[in-house]
């Protein structure tokens, strides 16, 4: 009881920080130095899932925005790994129960525990990862969604400059679901504004583990002449940027920047899951986060975006690629979600 | 002299063979030969071997820099044990029953698994495959469970519990017929079990799979949720925030069906016959290949029936992830062994290691105890340091049984020795 009502006062005192922080016009960022108890900034947990901070995905990105945050906001922050799934539940209620401000749990392998635990801490704020707020969950629960069809749209209008003429590209899915389909969706628009006469092939592995599925039928759409394979497979994936690599055409990455996987990668459409992070916690700090709602990244707030384009495009190519992008900003393209 | 001490050797060697049963002529497996060993260790061996693991994981937290009595403090006040002490009050007190809530629910199915290993161990079986028979235990409870709308609640729990025991049984049980039939290792035949399993988990309740949730677009790799019905009820702590569940009691019954199976039934006893000499058995009249099989279908329900109490108790669905990273039927083999195959060692031994696995999260680990991304990487430490001396311990015996013959030997060279000098 007497937990319960020391946890209630820490929050009413965060939320009359946030206030004054807010009165203060702006002025957020200032010296976290001379803070007093009262004014104390929120302090900001997060929660991994299994993959470990190591996982050179989802779990890290959302890591880098935690750190950045603390050095650029000054919230004091606190990391839990979860080693299996029995940590979940007890990981973010431990969190609240010590008083943090926002719970961040790491992808949708939370879904449900987030929302157990959100409820029986209605006072603490909690937030989630590629998962959307949906009606009948807890009020205290802002789930964040990615609007990858932009960053599809992005790659693929670069490799519809790349490729002139009555050309063909290609692109390979896990699965047919909707995360998957937007990028593709996105893929074959972007490619068909920068050229109309590409032909877009795309096929499935209905797989996102085994890399040799993809690597067949990468290498498939190779044989009918694609230049340009794009994968949306996770671990699959990688073998069809090795297909491309084997054949000699390009490869572009997905979700992280693959860049780093050699010359061959033309870029990638990557979901900056740091920028979610961060964005998120300073809308806390500037007392603008809302929860009981879905917020959505896309290319406006830089939550998914084109990733590092190979030195071998032409810088005019390029130029184009970062005008239409600006036009994405603005809103002025609308991107079909789905794939026809 | 060579020849003398090997007959000198051979002499003190035969009268020291630990263990009741004296092999003679007979050559015994590995795992025989093991448990042959272990059962002369007695109590202090076991504890022995933990203090060890205890002290070497000190010395690695202090290299690292932190203080290890502070760390353990942490680890030790994370496991939730300090409950047990009556003068911890207040808010230590609560918090302390919420951890300990959790280490028993992770102790839950390492006692269950782990008498999966001990009941094949008695039998003179090493199987390694509890986790595969964890997994088909968890499959076919999530499936029974989230199937039949409408069913009666308790039945429903029943039905779940009885059909994962049935198919961990089974599981277990193509092992057990391999090796009684054709004589095939059990070794062997449990571990690709264990990975059919796990690609059986995996294809299931994957993108597309036969039992795949479409909820969220059919989007995310996981079972449908189990009915709100067959949820086995809380009875310490929040339901929202996995409290302990009843199937604790399953696995303590589980402890006395054991026992009472082993040392009162005769059923236990050819089992155990068996697992002390199959020669000597068979000359006594036990089939042996039968027992093989008996014992090792009645190991499969243990970890089956483990699979359905995590199912029903606190995960109520299973992620594809979730298979792939359970580590439940592996950390069970260290239990059996630090047990030594016994219904209480077991216990305490499960008490340990879900201890471990609680106490060594990063919740527990204050940043200004111990850094919190090395965390994670003690947890595994200690769990291997244990291991690494269950095994061991085995070596320290040996090297206590060498003891005299080398005394032996050095006295007869000393000998020698003397009259060339």
């Amino acid at each position: 009881m007497r937990s319960r009502i020391r946890l209630l006062a820490v929050v009413a005192a965060s939320a009359v920080a946030v206030l004054a922080l807010v009165a203060s016009a702006g002025a957020a960022a200032a010296a976290p130095a001379h803070v007093t108890a009262r004014s104390a900034p929120p302090k900001i947990g997060l929660v991994t899932d299994i993959g470990g901070l190591n996982d050179r995905s989802f779990n890290h990105l959302a890591y880098l925005g935690l750190q950045q945050a603390q050095r650029k906001l000054g919230v004091p922050v606190r990391v839990l790994e979860s080693k299996s799934n029995a940590d979940y539940v007890p990981n973010m209620a431990s969190l609240a129960q010590q008083g943090y401000s926002l719970v961040i749990a790491v992808g949708f392998l939370m879904h449900d525990s987030v929302r157990q635990v959100a409820k029986r801490f209605p006072n603490t704020k909690f937030m989630i990862i590629d998962d959307a707020w949906q009606k009948g969950d807890p009020k205290n629960l802002e789930g964040t969604v990615f609007r990858e069809q932009e960053a599809g749209y992005l790659v693929g209008y670069l490799a519809g400059l790349l490729e002139k003429g009555a050309a063909t590209i290609s692109s390979v899915g896990g699965q047919k679901i909707p995360p998957v389909d937007r990028y593709i969706a996105g893929y074959m628009a972007g490619a068909k504004a920068a050229n109309p006469d590409i032909t877009v092939l795309n096929a499935y592995s209905q797989d996102f583990q085994a890399p040799d599925k993809c690597k067949n039928l990468a290498l498939q759409q190779i044989g009918q002449g694609s230049k340009v394979v794009f994968q949306v497979a996770g671990g699959c994936g990688l073998g069809a940027l090795d297909a491309a690599k084997q054949k000699h055409v390009w490869g572009i990455g997905v979700d992280a920047d693959q860049s780093f996987l050699g010359p061959h990668i033309l870029t990638s459409a990557v979901k900056r899951v740091d920028v979610d992070v961060y964005t998120t916690i300073k809308q806390l700090r500037n007392g603008i986060f809302k929860s009981g709602r879905t917020f959505t990244f896309k290319v406006a707030n830089g939550g998914v975006d084109i990733g590092k384009i190979s030195p071998k495009v032409p810088k005019a190519i390029v130029n184009k690629v970062m005008a239409i992008k600006a036009k994405i900003k603005k809103g002025q393209i609308t991107i079909p979600a789905t794939v026809p | 002299m060579t020849e003398e001490e090997r007959v000198a050797a051979a002499e003190t060697r035969a009268p020291e063979e630990p263990g009741e049963a004296k092999p003679g002529g007979y050559a015994p497996s590995v795992a025989e030969r093991l448990a042959l060993y272990q059962r002369a260790g007695g109590v202090i061996t076991p504890v022995l071997t933990a203090l060890l693991a205890f002290l070497m994981g000190g010395v690695v937290v202090l290299a690292s820099g932190a203080n290890p009595l502070s760390t353990y403090r942490a680890i030790f006040d994370g496991t939730g044990l300090n409950w047990l002490f009556p003068w911890v009050s207040g808010a230590d007190r609560s918090l302390a029953a919420i951890n300990l809530q959790q280490t028993l629910l992770l102790t839950t199915p390492l006692i269950l698994c782990g008498l999966a290993v001990a009941f094949a161990f008695r039998c003179g079986m090493f199987n390694i495959g509890g986790q595969g028979q964890y997994v088909v235990g968890s499959i076919m409870s999530v499936w029974v469970a989230s199937a039949f709308v409408g069913m009666n609640g308790p039945l429903h729990i029943f039905l779940a519990v009885v059909v994962a025991a049935i198919a961990g049984g089974v599981w277990a049980g193509i092992a057990g017929l391999l090796k009684a039939t054709v004589g095939a290792h059990e070794v062997i035949s449990t571990i690709m079990l264990n990975w059919i399993a796990y690609w059986i988990g995996s294809w299931v309740f994957a993108l597309g799979g036969p039992l795949q949730s479409k909820a969220n677009g059919g989007s995310v790799p996981v079972s449908h949720d189990i009915q709100a019905n067959t949820h086995l009820p809380v009875f310490w702590g929040d339901p929202l925030l996995q409290g302990l569940h009843v199937g604790f009691f399953i696995a303590l019954g589980a402890l006395v069906v054991y026992w009472v199976t082993l040392n009162r039934t005769t059923l236990g006893f050819s089992v155990r016959a068996v697992g002390f000499n199959p020669e000597a058995a068979r000359y006594g009249g036990i089939a042996v290949p039968r027992n093989y099989f008996v014992a090792m279908a009645i190991s499969g329900v243990f970890a089956g029936v483990a699979g359905a109490v995590d199912i029903l108790g606190w995960e109520f669905r299973i992620n594809v992830n979730d298979i792939q990273a359970s580590q439940i039927g592996f950390i069970a083999i260290a239990v059996a062994l630090l047990g030594r195959n016994t219904a209480i060692g077991t216990f305490l031994a499960a008490l340990l290691f879900g201890a471990l696995l609680n106490g060594t999260s990063t919740r527990h680990l204050d940043p200004a105890v111990f850094r919190p991304d090395l965390a994670s990487n003690l947890t595994l430490l200690i769990q291997g340091l244990v291991v690494l001396f269950v095994g061991a311990d085995v070596l320290v015996l040996w090297l206590w049984n060498q003891r005299r013959r080398l005394r032996l030997g050095r006295a007869r060279r000393a000998a020698e020795a003397a009259p060339t000098a």
